[in-house]
């Protein structure tokens, strides 16, 4: 089996005049991978092209090995999809709920209904299944939306802000949630987000979206790894220590007691030495690793 | 002896037998059925369509009473099938303006929607399946009384003559109920596709159809331009279809009566697939992520 599972080549999508998508170009591999963007990247428009929801202008797009537009119904039944949104309808009981979205992704009724009973507990709401959704909290309905993506067993998730809503303690129960469903359900995830703590804790790739195309695409593993210059820390003012690594060519940039060094070949060696030669008090100097934000900010601009 | 409790049961994945989407569509009908008459509500919510049914029921009822109990009802001026969708029309219109709106409005307006494209089924087959329920349930109310006293009336010696002459009627009746249910199935989807909320659609039909009615009315019998225009009485077009399907016409209708049968069936016709037309039209432009 393929271990990639979806895959976008030239993805076209417009409204109007308005070119939300122009040419996306990205491989989402098995896991948890982060959709990241600012808003109106496209994140949604993209989602929805996964679903088969709109059909594209434009490209090719493989999701689970079938094209949206040519197999929509057969695609999203091995599809999950938890929305953005927080509305469901009130007074229908979650397990009621549940068990219809199961049915409707193909599951015979008996099966539905112990599916979504065990989809339920799984997501902690084992003891409230039986309650209208009208009656629950934010963090509950959220948790809904995921036992009703989950529980006719897709190969796909497609979470849509998943932790919009939520309380810091509701998000880390979600954030935790969303990691299990991943590694110990074994099902892959593309969660679009706007909150890169978020992504980087539960995700193992990120694709980032910016105006319409794919600011960087990689493993969150690639990115730590990649090595970006040092950072020195010191415990006096830095200044001297930077002047003088602008004067032998590298670049270095203060940020309170420290500095961003880069440019340079053999720059731990280079500090080291004008450290000594200064006389300057060294607190630590590590590789500095270009963090997620760093991308984020570069793939928007 | 202490209780055992599982309390973690593990996630297991599911590889038996899949159906496809013509039952996710016999489901969400299914479904949209229980909904829209209240079952699994409050008991708020089962007013209307109790309403509904029982106006739709009762003078079927009266008139199998008659029928039953009281030798040669026949004589006594029992109602013909055809006559009979006169004494239900208010049914009718109470479920098609007040409750089938809930069947596709409630959807958007709580998101579910959302949820229902993101299964098997797809816009067509989704509008397809909540026009199925309405449809069913408009058709219990203009099938089952008609079909009941066809019944009733036979088996108490007041019914049509002859095998031919019963199987004349009831093929009238299915015609006749198929066409209502159909026509006011066609007419709430339409205008609840313009707005996710079922107070403004219950608002929009009911003044729709009376705005029609004096309109058409007005036109052919006020104005005198023509019997044609009573064509725009949306209320009295589908029942003198039915009047037409039982080989009358409503005496109590003169501007629509003197309009040909073809033009009659042929407006009906033409308005349903006009109304479908429109309500996937709209829902073929509705977003549903971001």
């Amino acid at each position: 089996m393929s271990d990639i599972v979806i895959s976008a080549r030239g993805v076209q999508k417009s409204y109007g005049s308005n070119h939300v998508l122009q040419g996306l170009n990205c491989e989402v591999g098995k896991g948890i991978t982060g959709l990241l963007g600012p808003n109106g990247a496209g994140k949604s428009t993209f989602m929805g092209l996964i679903l088969g929801l709109r059909p594209r202008q434009g490209g090719e797009l493989n999701v689970l090995g079938v094209d949206p537009d040519r197999s929509g119904p057969e695609l999203r039944t091995r599809l999950g999809y938890a929305p953005e949104h927080h509305d469901l309808p009130g007074d229908v009981q979650a397990a009621d709920l549940v068990r219809h979205i199961a049915q409707l992704h193909g599951l015979p009724r008996r099966v539905a209904t112990e599916r979504a009973s065990n989809a339920l507990w799984q997501v902690g709401l084992g003891e409230e299944r039986f309650r209208p959704i009208g009656t629950m909290s934010t963090g509950q309905r959220q948790r809904v939306k995921m036992a009703q993506a989950l529980a006719h067993d897709p190969d796909l998730l497609l979470l849509d802000e998943p932790t919009d809503g939520l309380d810091p303690v509701q998000r880390d129960d979600m954030l935790t949630l969303i990691r299990r469903v991943g590694s110990e359900f074994g099902i892959d995830i593309l969660l679009s987000s706007h909150l890169l703590e978020e992504v980087e804790r539960v995700c193992d790739s990120v694709v980032i979206l910016a105006n319409g195309i794919v600011g960087h695409s990689g493993t969150l593993q690639d990115l730590g790894s990649a090595a970006s210059g040092f950072k020195v820390e010191l415990d006096s003012d830095p200044e001297p220590l930077a002047a003088a690594l602008v004067a032998r060519g590298a670049a270095a940039a203060v940020d309170g007691h420290s500095l961003i060094v880069s440019g340079v070949d053999s720059a731990s060696d280079l500090i080291r030495d004008l450290v000594a030669d200064l006389g300057l008090g060294l607190r630590r100097l590590q590789p500095r690793r270009t963090t997620l934000e760093d991308v984020f900010i570069e793939a928007s601009q | 002896m202490t209780e055992a409790r599982i309390h973690d049961r593990g996630y297991m994945a599911y590889d038996g037998p899949r159906h496809g989407p013509g039952r996710a569509m016999a489901n969400l009908s299914y479904h949209t059925v229980q909904r829209v008459l209240g079952l699994k509500r409050s008991n708020w919510q089962k007013v209307l369509p109790a309403i509904a049914l029982l106006i739709s029921f009762i003078p079927a009822i009266v008139f199998i009473g008659i029928a039953a109990f009281l030798p040669r009802g026949d004589e006594l001026g029992l109602e013909s099938s055809a006559d009979y969708y006169g004494f239900i029309t208010g049914a009718l219109f109470l479920f098609a303006a007040f409750v089938a709106p809930e069947a596709v409005c409630t959807d958007r307006r709580s998101g579910m929607l959302g949820l229902y494209l993101a299964s098997p089924l797809s816009r067509d087959t989704y509008l397809v399946a909540k026009a199925a329920a309405i449809a069913a349930v408009l058709a219990t109310m203009t099938l089952g009384p008609p079909i009941l006293m066809l019944i009733a009336y036979t088996l108490a010696d007041a019914g049509p003559d002859g095998v031919t002459g019963w199987l004349t009627e009831l093929g009238r009746i299915l015609a006749s109920g198929t066409a209502l249910a159909v026509f006011w199935t066609a007419l709430s989807l339409a205008v609840s596709s313009l707005t996710a909320r079922r107070s403004l659609a219950s608002v929009g039909i009911f003044v729709g159809l009376l705005a029609s009615s004096a309109v058409g009315d007005g036109l052919a019998e006020g104005a005198d331009i023509g019997d044609s225009y009573a064509l725009f009485n949306l209320i009295g077009l589908p029942f003198e279809a039915v009047f037409r399907i039982f080989g009358q016409t409503n005496s109590e209708g003169p501007p629509i009566g003197e309009v040909d049968t073809w033009l009659i069936f042929a407006t009906l016709i033409g308005l349903i697939a006009a109304f479908g037309a429109f309500a996937r039209w709209r829902y073929r432009r509705i977003e549903i992520t971001g």
